[in-house]
């Protein structure tokens, strides 16, 4: 081998040696967000012919709401607005806030643990019937076992959260929520929601179900989405093992500014709630794709539960 | 040389150097993983200033909240997200068993009242700040009759304190009887800010008020309590693992008298059911006014923000706007 064939090999296996350099440095640097913050509208509108907002599209934007503790912090109203400050949107209070301590790195164990605290701290709880506190607690502490949800069972509303594709008709609209698996593994499901004026069937007409009947209605620019007649089989929140009646009555708010869009859920069941408990408010992105589409479903296959032998669950 | 051969000896030397650096940087990243994994290295002795002697405010605060566990973060499903550590103790309850002293002879500082076996539970929130203290008395330890009755249900709310006959009573029709004590706020309230985990959040709320010191070999944070508790000030030990250990509270103020308290807290572990690596300690002893009011043995705690609620009841509120907050001693505990 000459010295020129020799240093081609060498410098072939420079080369490979610069590759990875090269591919990062082609790559973006990874910027991690250090906030939760809900994202800032941007751009118009848009409004249907008969003038009212357009909510179609996919909101997908922060990606499935049901899944990381960022999302799940924030759905329960603990903002993150940066490394020293964070904060309870409902009730204001200041929650201390330090950078992360980079000499102690988390196993699964001590991640799945902090999430657990972390999904639970927000301020906002709906307040049950004194009878049933030690109930509510009991469930959350048992969700492996007790959690309706698990084992691939729909989420129901209002605990299935923003629809992540809303298609917007003058007499309905289609809401799809897409089974990400995430925090549980829950079924896609949809709803075909009439906007046409009707009204509800009489509530001991209805079998229950876990989405509801629901009807649709503009209030100002606000879609408002009135839903009753559910089974019992579901709780209304993620967490906190928070169950219902079948008298459960579910308010839900749909507001777009841009390509933002806000929803909050209002849950009225005078058989075991004190009084009506509303969600803090949750805000999607849509997707910045003007051609996005949702990816197809996992299918959901429960396989952890049968294997768990401790109470520690998310 | 021809510009060929140059090109390769460049491509070469330009490797070497590459491989050079990203070992440095893998070294780097190995001494940064396998430093000090404690939560004694986050604070402890690294809590001194480059100086030596002066302690840093905001590293002994941030060992005492590693310490017990409060500032965490989690990376499960959290993409591109890298939130901070925040302080996640909001809500917990704690069980345990031990004896309640009542008022002694004529309330004389240092003389303990009639002795109580009791079990103890209290279960209480820092967002909205409150506390339900349940004790249930079994029998008399001491040589005088036990006082008051033999379950009593203790219930702070931000501005709002009352008694509960069960609980959650004077909510709903029917269901028991909620007394207003307003004269209790701050005392009760004081119980919830003297816990290890309420000295820490409001040491950090207290921003540049609060000082640190080291005495003996101890560290000490002093700080000045606001809200209801304005004109009370706390002062508390930390051992070498950072944790509280010691709480004294002083007041210049003698109508605050009742608020001079002092807890003694030791056995950190973490005493839940479900694991939250969060630590609680195992045995509180509490005074007031040099007299022993508490000792209590921990036997279970839930730390992982349950599911607890404190409402008013609107007898409560009513009471609570004839009668504003008076500092008095609770004189039904």
């Amino acid at each position: 081998m000459n010295y020129f064939a020799s240093n081609r090999i060498i410098a072939v296996i420079a080369a490979l040696c610069l590759l990875p350099g090269a591919v990062m440095a082609q790559e973006s640097p990874r910027v991690l967000r250090t906030t939760n913050s809900p994202p800032t509208p941007s751009g118009p509108t848009p409004r249907t012919p008969a003038g009212h907002p357009d909510l179609s599209g996919v909101w997908d934007g922060l990606r499935d709401n049901l899944l990381g503790p960022p999302n799940q912090m924030a759905n329960a109203g603990i903002v993150v607005d940066g490394v020293t400050s964070t904060r309870d949107l409902f009730s204001g209070a200041q929650i201390a806030t330090f950078p992360r301590n980079t000499n102690h790195v988390q196993n699964y164990e001590e991640d799945e643990r902090a999430a657990t605290l972390l999904r639970r701290m927000g301020s906002n709880r709906p307040i049950y019937k004194p009878e049933y506190w030690a109930m509510v607690k009991e469930l959350d502490a048992n969700a492996n076992e007790e959690d309706p949800a698990n084992n691939c069972m729909p989420a129901g509303v209002p605990r299935v959260g923003i629809p992540s594709y809303i298609g917007q008709f003058p007499t309905y609209v289609i809401f799809i929520y897409p089974g990400l698996g995430g925090l549980i593994a829950t079924q896609t499901s949809y709803r075909m929601i009439p906007l046409d004026g009707r009204k509800h069937t009489a509530l001991q007409d209805l079998d229950g179900t876990y989405n509801g009947e629901a009807i649709a209605h503009w209030d100002g620019d606000t879609l408002v989405v009135d839903s009753w007649g559910f089974n019992t089989s579901t709780w209304f929140e993620q967490v906190g093992g928070y169950f219902h009646s079948e008298n459960m009555h579910v308010i839900e708010r749909f507001h777009r500014d841009g390509n933002t869009l806000t929803w909050t859920a209002t849950v009225e069941d005078p058989d075991v709630l004190l009084e009506p408990w509303t969600m803090t408010p949750r805000v999607q992105l849509l997707n910045p794709d003007p051609k996005a589409v949702l990816p197809e479903s996992l299918p959901c296959s429960e396989r952890d539960l049968a294997h768990t032998v401790t109470k520690e669950h998310h | 040389m021809s510009a060929k051969a140059k090109f390769t000896n460049a491509l070469i030397i330009a490797a070497v150097a590459t491989l050079s650096l990203s070992s440095a940087a893998a070294q780097s990243d190995k001494i940064k993983t396998e430093s000090g994994a404690t939560p004694k290295a986050a604070g402890g002795a690294d809590a001194k200033s480059a100086a030596g002697d002066v302690l840093d405010r905001s590293k002994v605060l941030r060992a005492a909240a590693d310490a017990l566990g409060m500032l965490r973060w989690s990376d499960v499903g959290a993409e591109r997200t890298r939130l901070p550590a925040v302080d996640v103790v909001n809500r917990m309850e704690i069980w345990g068993s031990g004896t309640s002293y009542g008022f002694g002879e004529a309330n004389k500082s240092g003389v303990p009242g009639p002795a109580s076996k009791i079990e103890y539970h209290v279960a209480l929130g820092y967002n909205p700040p409150a506390m339900r203290v349940e004790m249930t008395r079994a029998s008399t330890g001491g040589t005088q009759p036990a006082e008051g009755t033999p379950h009593t249900i203790q219930t702070v709310r931000d501005n709002y304190a009352w008694n509960e006959s069960e609980s959650g009573a004077g909510l709903e029709p029917g269901r028991g009887t909620a007394t207003p004590v307003m004269a209790a706020v701050r005392e009760r309230l004081l119980q919830l800010w003297i816990l290890p985990y309420g000295v820490v959040k409001a040491a950090i709320a207290a921003g540049d008020k609060t000082k640190v010191s080291s005495e003996n070999g101890a560290t000490i944070i002093t700080f000045p309590l606001s809200g209801q508790l304005a004109g009370v000030t706390v002062r508390a030990t930390m051992d070498a693992r950072s944790f509280v250990t010691k709480v004294e509270t002083e007041t210049n103020n003698p109508a605050m008298g009742d608020l001079v308290m002092e807890a003694d807290y030791s056995d950190y572990a973490d005493h839940g059911e479900i694991l939250s690596d969060l630590k609680s300690p195992g045995h509180i002893v509490e005074k007031q006014g040099g007299r022993q009011l508490l000792d209590i043995q921990v036997k279970m705690a839930d730390l992982n923000n349950p599911y607890l609620v404190f409402p008013v009841p609107d007898n409560v509120k009513k009471a609570a706007a004839q009668e504003p907050v008076a500092v008095k001693g609770d004189a039904t505990r």
